[in-house]
């Protein structure tokens, strides 16, 4: 064979082979674990939006169920543990700290830091979402932060102001209780922790060692407590009442001011019109105050095989536009400042209250016991304190015992 | 031919049961895959030395008691009444069964709302009709919780009683009636020489099944009240569960398990000495 042949025959060959053909990107696959509380919001344009910016890469979507936060978060460690977990999914700061004991999670900083949308989140949300380490676990996604709502019309027929601190707070809730009407909707079931957090964390009270049974910490908690059992500016239901019966209540015209979020705003608004409004929740004298974090965050877990197009889908998530969208979907608020000055989800009062929230905004402690806490030992020791079954002091002993015993 | 069975409780009898026990002789935290070490009887000792492990064994008690009673008395009164002949005696037997075949977290829910002390139907009815002078937060007394859930789990599980004992009321021989009838017995005394000893087996199988259902099951409890207020409604199953599933510890969780399969183990060894004996 001539030599021009056979270098021309050989570099045919040599082209055909995958040596040759520029490095192809091979398609890869990667799990993602979400929850959304409208069972009828999909996330499947978002998806097909992403992979269409990103052919190589195909998100297998799996809508996990809530069950009060305990069977999502279940289901995430259990999964991980038996090496079947997601590579990416929708996490909460409640179960970080056993996340991070099992070694579960990837520090996210190098990405963040070179990610052009990391100026598009305000620095109080990056605060937040600091891991106990200093480190950078959790990519913000949606957020909410608990306010107080109130019947501006109850309070302005009693020439009251919207409260700011605790003794106006507490003088409109006793001007506005009576002929079956309780000045606030306090919640001492499930979830009712967030308010026991604005009172006693807020005014004084630490997840620390001694922090819950310092002097100042019992004081406050007395204070929580006596809005039930002392100044009656509760319904008797408060202590089993949770998020579905403290909203009602507040619809049905029942209760004055009840603390939750604007995922309630527009149902809210529904019921009661312009009547409903929303302010930070009122500031004790003896701490920071505490408005609750309502976190919703994205994780990239060690485990995955597919870090680099996990990270990239976390953070379309949470890039301006698409975060707007998936928060339409979520029922929660934008983590960016650019979709946060267009958002007209809820009316604007709403989401003034939720921004002018943020500078109070706090998060229980990243302990291992902080998620047994919220769920079952909050509810149970607290329903004990305002029932009188165990003083407002061994409430605390009992949360000190929890979390330092 | 044994085989399919034999595969079947191994799988979902056995091996869950071994796996349990291995776990209450562990330190099993879920968040600590790592680390599992062997503690003994510590987790026995440990939960048998916490106080709410006798108040949730109290309310077992409890609500055993006072559902399978109320259940059982319901439910042979409401199949008394199907035995008779009346024209819409059929449809009447087919409604019976509507609350056994809902499932148990819709019935919570519904309870929950109908018993809510704002917005209840309960309340409002009571108030209307001068029997209540205010309304009752019937889920946020310890006083009256216990007596809600068992009021709800009742509704729920008398058509068990009512259909089976039906059953086995149908099984008498009518000739038994009549020749009490022809040596002067009224109803009462048919009732309690004819009806009663022909259902003996019947009562004495569908108690047992059902207190051991009404002992295991927390989501009833659970959706209604999570055990509260406080622990009011706690039972022993839900403790376990809630040590579990809130708080990680699938160790002493597990040991939980034991102990309550124990004392219902002991039960059923009581009721199948007593059948042997008989």
């Amino acid at each position: 064979m001539k030599r021009r042949t056979l270098l021309t025959g050989a570099t045919a060959a040599l082209a055909t082979t995958p040596l040759a053909r520029p490095h192809a990107q091979k398609a890869v696959t990667i799990r993602w674990w979400y929850h959304f509380d409208d069972p009828k919001a999909t996330p499947d344009a978002l998806i097909a939006a992403f992979e269409k910016t990103n052919p190589g890469i195909h998100v297998e979507a799996e809508n996990i169920p809530w069950g009060g936060g305990g069977d999502y978060d279940n289901r995430l460690y259990t999964s991980l543990i038996a090496g079947n977990g997601p590579d990416v999914a929708m996490v909460k700061f409640v179960n970080q700290a056993r996340l991070l004991e099992m070694e579960a999670l990837l520090p996210l900083d190098t990405w963040i830091d070179a990610w052009p949308g990391k100026s598009d989140i305000s620095n109080d949300v990056w605060r937040l979402h600091m891991g106990p380490d200093g480190k950078r676990y959790y990519l913000p996604l949606q957020y909410v932060v608990l306010y107080l709502y109130v019947r501006q019309d109850w309070l302005a027929q009693k020439n009251l102001k919207l409260p700011t601190t605790f003794p106006d707070f507490l003088a409109a809730a006793e001007a506005t209780t009576g002929d079956n009407r309780w000045g606030f909707g306090l919640r001492g079931g499930s979830g009712g922790h967030d308010f026991w957090a604005t009172f006693v964390l807020g005014n004084g009270a630490k997840i620390a060692k001694g922090g819950l049974t310092s002097p100042q910490a019992l004081a406050a908690n007395q204070w929580f407590i006596d809005l039930y059992r002392a100044h009656h500016v509760c319904p008797p239901s408060a202590p089993t009442d949770a998020f579905l019966q403290t909203i009602n209540n507040m619809k049905a015209g029942r209760t004055a001011m009840t603390i939750h979020h604007i995922g309630s705003a527009n149902e809210l608004t529904a019921a009661l019109g312009d009547a409903i409004t929303a302010v930070p929740v009122p500031r004790g004298t003896n701490g920071p105050g505490w408005a609750t974090y309502g976190d919703g965050s994205s994780a990239v877990f060690a485990a995955s095989k597919n870090r680099e197009a996990a990270w990239k889908w976390a953070a379309y998530l949470s890039t301006s536009a698409t975060n707007v969208a998936f928060n339409k979907l979520s029922g929660q608020v934008t983590v960016t400042t650019s979709g946060a000055a267009n958002w007209d989800v809820q009316p604007k009062r709403f989401i003034e209250a939720t921004t002018n929230s943020l500078p109070m905004a706090q998060v229980l402690p990243n302990l291992p016991q902080t998620a047994d806490f919220t769920r079952t030992v909050w509810p149970q020791t607290t329903q004990r304190a305002l029932l009188g079954q165990i003083s407002p002091d061994d409430m605390m002993r009992t949360f000190d015992k929890l979390f330092f015993a | 031919m044994l085989t399919p069975a034999l595969a079947a409780t191994t799988f979902l009898v056995l091996i869950p049961v071994v796996e349990t026990l291995w776990m209450s002789l562990h330190n099993v935290i879920l968040f600590r895959p790592r680390s599992a070490p062997f503690v003994g009887l510590a987790n026995y000792a440990h939960a048998l030395a916490d106080p709410v492990f006798w108040s949730s064994l109290g309310n077992s008690v409890i609500w055993v008691g006072g559902a399978v009673s109320l259940q059982f008395g319901l439910g042979l009164g409401t199949a008394l009444l199907l035995n008779r002949s009346f024209a819409w005696r059929g449809i009447a037997r087919a409604l019976v069964v509507v609350p056994w075949a809902l499932p148990s977290v819709i019935i919570g829910l519904i309870w929950t709302w109908m018993l809510d002390f704002n917005l209840g139907v309960l309340n409002e009815i009571g108030v209307r009709l001068g029997l209540l002078s205010a309304p009752i937060a019937w889920l946020a007394q310890p006083d009256t919780a216990m007596a809600a859930v068992i009021l709800a789990v009742v509704w729920q599980g008398f058509p068990f009683f009512a259909v089976t004992l039906l059953a086995g009321m149908q099984a008498i021989p009518f000739d038994l009636y009549e020749a009490a009838a022809l040596d002067g017995a009224g109803p009462f005394l048919r009732f309690r020489y004819v009806t009663l000893p022909g259902l003996a087996e019947v009562i004495a199988t569908t108690l047992l099944l059902r207190m051991i259902w009404v002992a295991n099951s927390l989501d009833l409890i659970f959706v209604m009240t999570g055990g509260g207020p406080g622990t009011a409604t706690q039972t022993l199953p839900l403790h376990a569960f809630l040590t579990a599933w809130s708080g990680g510890n699938y160790g002493e969780g597990s040991a939980l398990a034991v102990i309550f399969t124990l004392i219902l183990l002991s039960v059923v060894v009581i009721h199948v000495r007593r059948t042997h004996r008989q």
